[in-house]
């Protein structure tokens, strides 16, 4: 097998080229910057430890924002993933339709956020909306809000634009689902087993892999959130929806502080360093098959 | 098979490019992108977010053919769109990390005048404004406030913000109103009668930084007596924990509250300018750019020109002052930094300020400019508009336009929490102040 | 496929309605957002800020003349499909070699490499701007098309990985050892017989990647500033400013991004779906 040795820097080369020229510097400036005062204005960059870190964990608006984006991530790893796992177990089966469906379904992923953002501005608006107009046609009027702009409803609002639409999460699912082969489930139809022990006994743990992929993808997805919360709350009312990206692009936008926005990007690194390694351990994605 | 081809090819481009990019670096990134000299012709490349949609958009377009018309051989301007205000702030931002500003930047309503200054890039333009009687004499007092920088002129206006508000004449003849409040107390009496004829008074906005809302609420600051002008008059302050301030918040959490639209709470600009071009709501405070839109019938009905009166805040106020202009950056070549100064005399000449006038409608930054017959037949709001700012006798700048950039979001974030009471204005402005102080 | 109505129990009707009743809510959900776009590229500005759900009060295409007129939509449309269309193809390629490496051989400090690789999935926006400026720029890639495709093949990067690693590993070792007993090479190995197996998760791949190409907003923005290499995402931000908006135009534009990326997807899928019960991963 020497010849495959050699094969392997060549395979690898055209991915770290990539990675050494648009991620290696900023990761190691993250990191490094985090350390320092560093603004736009600023001429020189001054090494002050751990002085940003410290200012961090006292800022309640950190405080508030970390715990916004655990629930985000929990919330889009088991709710929206297991959402978009049913879809796909009921559509590898492929009942009548389920092209279409299955195509229907990815086209919200397909529309920019900024576009998605502006639609649900409009679902929610508090005077014309969607929401509204339909809760008063039922008779409903008193549960009526300013959906997105209410302390004790924005959360849930703004986690809606995005929690319903679970379309990449279902192609990955559903493609996986349908290369398993035939002849395993045709086997134990013989067995006697229902549709129902098929899914969860046969086909789940054949897909383990590919939905430990969509964990990932969904965690890391909530840890980058911006700008579908952007459009809609900007994180208000008060910080109600802000969130960590949301947080640093404020310090790093407005208040033009690099060094603290950084502090803040190597929080949201650790915390997608940590949330990849449990996911995997949990689920055992690194382990071959075969 | 064929994408394996693409792929491959652009595997072998890419590492020859990366190869080309390591060898010589440090050569090329100086020259950046933003210049290049054809012949004798010096190229000024112009990024603006004046273009699409953007009322400046025909004004721009036309002093650049101008420009390159009247220097033809000499200097050519080429226009980079850049839509999207926010855009253009954001590219200019990575531009001065990375040290490669175009020429000619607009500071607009963004102070990246500061921002540039802070680094030291930009082109001081004393020398040439004194240089030129004609260009010094269009430089007022406030013109040179917001335009220089320890005694050093830097940057050069063309456009002046000035703002009152407008009234849907039709609402104040059903509330039995004849005319525009003169004082705040008559102005309240006016709401409640506009509320009890079951016409909602004000327009507001809370996303985006609340433009509109801000508007009403560094009016009554500015009118509020001596502390609350003084205050108003500063540029960047650090404390809003002073009495004005804090009344004015109670007042605008009374607006909320009582006298605007449901969708005020959440909404931008766009909602608030369609709540009063839909006759829904009584007044809006905005400036003469808005002058426009009433009689554009996609966003209005077509009498609705015809209903809008203009006027100026109770306590006789009304926002003047200059729009932050543009200023020249420091570039390698001194030759470009000439045409870039030429553009700029160019972009803010009394010519120039007169072409945004009578196309857009926009105020002229100098006082000396003339109203010409055309401005006044395009824009006879803006005439009636410009006489009553005559007699106003309290002037400032707007609260937006002084205070430090990361509390727009603040504002945005917090105002709906106003609105609701869970936060009182004193608690408004304690959080401003803490904002603030992180620019020290 | 689907067992004959007449053969299934009480039990299993019920439950086959409520199984379309939820696919069927799970559709109208997701048409929505699309419907009420096209449906706003026909109302005047006024009728979308001041009734979200009516119908347009008369058909007309205003919305797209202006549009059409506003921005230079087409020319960015072409180069949206020529950066999205290269930058996808070179992504997938290229991380399906990375993928197949570390999933099937072992070598030193593996499991740290991929981590490290890994990391790039989660580092901010924000942090990449000037360092990805910079190199962009040094290497005179700035406002081209290559320099967009550079950029955008690196984004893709992470997600890829992680989805063709998954895909690889999924595959049975037996086919790969038959194809060296038959004598075939490494790279041989790994185009004829890989790659086939994979086009389910290659097909996943792409479509994320391409999406995600063909919706990017802040490098397209920051890298470009002629109209050679200026992308579609871009286009749309000439109908807000902020003072003056056209909505009707907006949603025109959005509309007319997001339909051909619909009839991609609709089309690749199939392609993908025919591939895969064709038998082609069958052992």
């Amino acid at each position: 097998m020497k010849v495959k040795k050699a094969w392997i820097p060549i395979f690898l080369a055209p991915a770290v080229i990539l990675f050494l020229l648009i991620y290696a510097v900023p990761l190691v400036m993250v990191f490094a910057t985090s350390l320092c005062e560093y603004k736009l204005t600023s001429k020189s960059i001054t090494f002050i430890g751990l002085q940003n870190y410290i200012d961090l964990f006292k800022d309640p608006a950190f405080h508030t924002a970390f715990t916004n984006t655990i629930i985000w991530i929990l919330i889009h790893c088991i709710l929206h993933v297991a959402m978009g796992c049913l879809i796909a177990l009921l559509l590898y089966k492929k009942p009548r339709g389920w092209k279409f469906i299955r195509t229907a379904y990815m086209v919200p992923n397909i529309i920019s956020n900024a576009a998605m953002g502006m639609i649900f501005v409009n679902i929610f608006n508090p005077q014309f909306g969607v929401v509204n107009s339909i809760l008063k046609m039922v008779g409903l009027e008193e549960l009526t809000h300013n959906w997105l702009m209410d302390t004790t409803t924005a959360f849930p609002s703004v986690t809606m634009v995005w929690f319903l639409f679970a379309g990449y999460t279902t192609t990955l699912i559903l493609a996986q689902a349908l290369s398993v082969d035939e002849s395993v489930l045709e086997a134990a139809r013989v067995d006697g087993a229902t549709n129902f022990q098929i899914d969860i006994f046969i086909m789940l743990p054949l897909l383990k892999k590919i939905i430990g992929t969509t964990m990932v993808m969904a965690a890391t997805y909530m840890l980058q959130m911006f700008d579908l919360i952007y459009i809609t709350t900007n994180g208000g009312p008060g910080k109600t929806t802000t969130n960590l990206p949301l947080l640093l692009y404020g310090v790093f936008k407005s208040e033009n502080n690099y060094g603290y926005a950084n502090t803040i990007g190597v929080m949201i690194i650790v915390l997608g360093a940590i949330v990849m390694v449990a996911i995997n351990k949990a689920l055992k994605v690194n382990e071959e098959d075969y | 098979m064929k994408k394996r081809l693409t792929a491959l090819a652009l595997a072998a481009l890419m590492t020859a490019g990366c190869l080309s990019g390591c060898g010589g670096g440090t050569e090329t990134t100086d020259e950046g992108a933003s210049t290049e000299s054809t012949g004798s012709e010096i190229v000024i490349n112009y990024p603006t977010f004046q273009c699409g949609v953007n009322t400046a958009s025909p004004v721009v377009d036309q002093l650049i053919e101008e420009f390159n018309a009247e220097y033809a051989g000499k200097y050519r301007i080429q226009k980079e769109d850049v839509p999207g205000d926010a855009n253009y702030v954001d590219k200019i931002k990575v531009q001065l990390g990375t040290g490669d500003l175009p020429p000619v930047v607009y500071g607009g309503g963004y102070n990246l005048l500061d921002l540039a200054l802070a680094k030291d890039v930009v082109v001081d333009l004393t020398p040439y404004v004194e240089a030129d009687p004609e260009w010094k004499a269009l430089y007022s007092d406030v013109a040179l406030t917001t335009n220089s920088r320890d005694g050093k002129i830097y940057a050069s206006s063309s456009e002046g913000s000035l703002v009152g508000y407008f009234y849907n004449k039709d609402l104040f003849a059903q509330a039995g109103i004849d005319a525009p409040a003169t004082t705040w107390d008559e102005f309240w009496q006016q709401c409640d009668k506009l509320k009890a004829a079951g016409i909602t008074p004000l327009a507001l906005d809370t996303a985006d930084s609340a433009w509109v809302t801000s508007l009403w609420a560094g009016a009554m600051i500015a009118t509020s007596g001596d502390e609350g002008y003084e205050f108003m008059k500063q540029m960047n302050p650090i404390d809003y924990n002073n009495q004005p301030t804090i009344d004015a918040f109670t007042n605008v959490q009374k607006m909320l509250q009582e006298y605007t639209t449901l969708d005020a709470i959440g909404g931008k600009y766009e909602h608030a300018a369609n709540n009063f071009l839909s006759g829904q709501a009584a007044m809006i405070a905005n400036g003469p750019w808005m002058i426009g839109d009433f009689s554009d019938e996609t966003k209005t009905t077509a009498d609705f020109a015809d209903k809008v009166g203009v006027a100026i805040f109770p306590g006789n106020f009304v926002y003047d002052a200059p729009i932050q202009g543009y200023f020249v950056t420091k570039q390698d070549d001194p030759a470009l930094e000439e045409a870039a100064v030429e553009m700029v005399k160019f972009f803010t000449s009394a010519h120039a300020q007169q072409v945004a006038l009578e196309v857009q409608g926009m105020v002229p930054a100098s006082s000396t400019v003339e109203i010409t017959e055309t401005a006044k037949q395009n824009y006879p709001l803006l005439v009636e508009f410009l006489d009553l700012a005559e007699g106003a006798t309290v002037r400032t700048d707007n609260l937006q336009a002084t205070m430090y950039p990361n509390l727009l979001d603040v504002v945005s974030q917090d105002l709906p929490l106003l609105a609701s009471g869970e936060m009182t204005a004193t608690e408004f402005c304690q959080t401003l102040s803490t904002e603030a102080a992180k620019n020290q | 496929m689907n067992p004959a109505w007449r053969t299934l129990s009480a039990k299993e009707r019920i439950l086959c309605v409520l199984k379309y009743i939820f696919l069927t809510i799970c559709v109208i959900v997701a048409i929505f957002p699309i419907a009420w776009v096209i449906m706003s590229s026909f109302k005047t500005n006024a009728e979308i800020l001041s009734n979200g759900i009516g119908l347009p009060s008369s058909f007309s295409l205003t919305g797209y003349v202006q549009a059409l007129a506003i921005s230079p939509i087409l020319k960015y449309f072409m180069n949206s499909v020529i950066v999205a269309v290269v930058a996808t193809a070179a992504n997938v390629f290229f991380l399906a070699m990375a993928a197949y490496v570390f999933a099937r051989c072992q070598f030193r400090f593996k499991n740290a490499l991929y981590m490290l690789l890994s990391l790039s999935l989660v580092i901010p926006m924000t942090a990449l701007l000037n360092p990805v400026y910079i190199v962009v720029n040094g290497m005179g890639l700035a406002d081209t098309k290559t320099g967009l495709i550079l950029v955008y093949t690196a984004l893709n990067l992470p997600m890829s990985l992680l989805i063709l690693r998954g895909t690889f590993l999924s595959i049975p070792k037996s086919l790969e050892e038959a194809a060296y007993v038959d004598g075939a090479g490494f790279f041989r190995t790994f185009i004829q017989i890989m790659m086939p197996c994979a086009k389910g998760g290659l097909a996943s791949a792409a479509v994320l990647a391409f999406l995600n190409n063909w919706n990017e907003f802040t490098f397209a923005l920051v890298l470009t500033s002629g109209q050679e290499a200026r992308t579609l995402p871009l286009s749309l931000s000439y109908f807000t400013s902020q003072f003056s908006f056209n909505y009707t135009a907006m949603f025109a534009a959005i509309t007319i991004a997001v339909i051909p990326s619909i009839a991609v997807f609709a089309i690749f899928q199939e392609q993908v779906v025919s591939s895969l019960t064709a038998g082609a991963v069958k052992e």
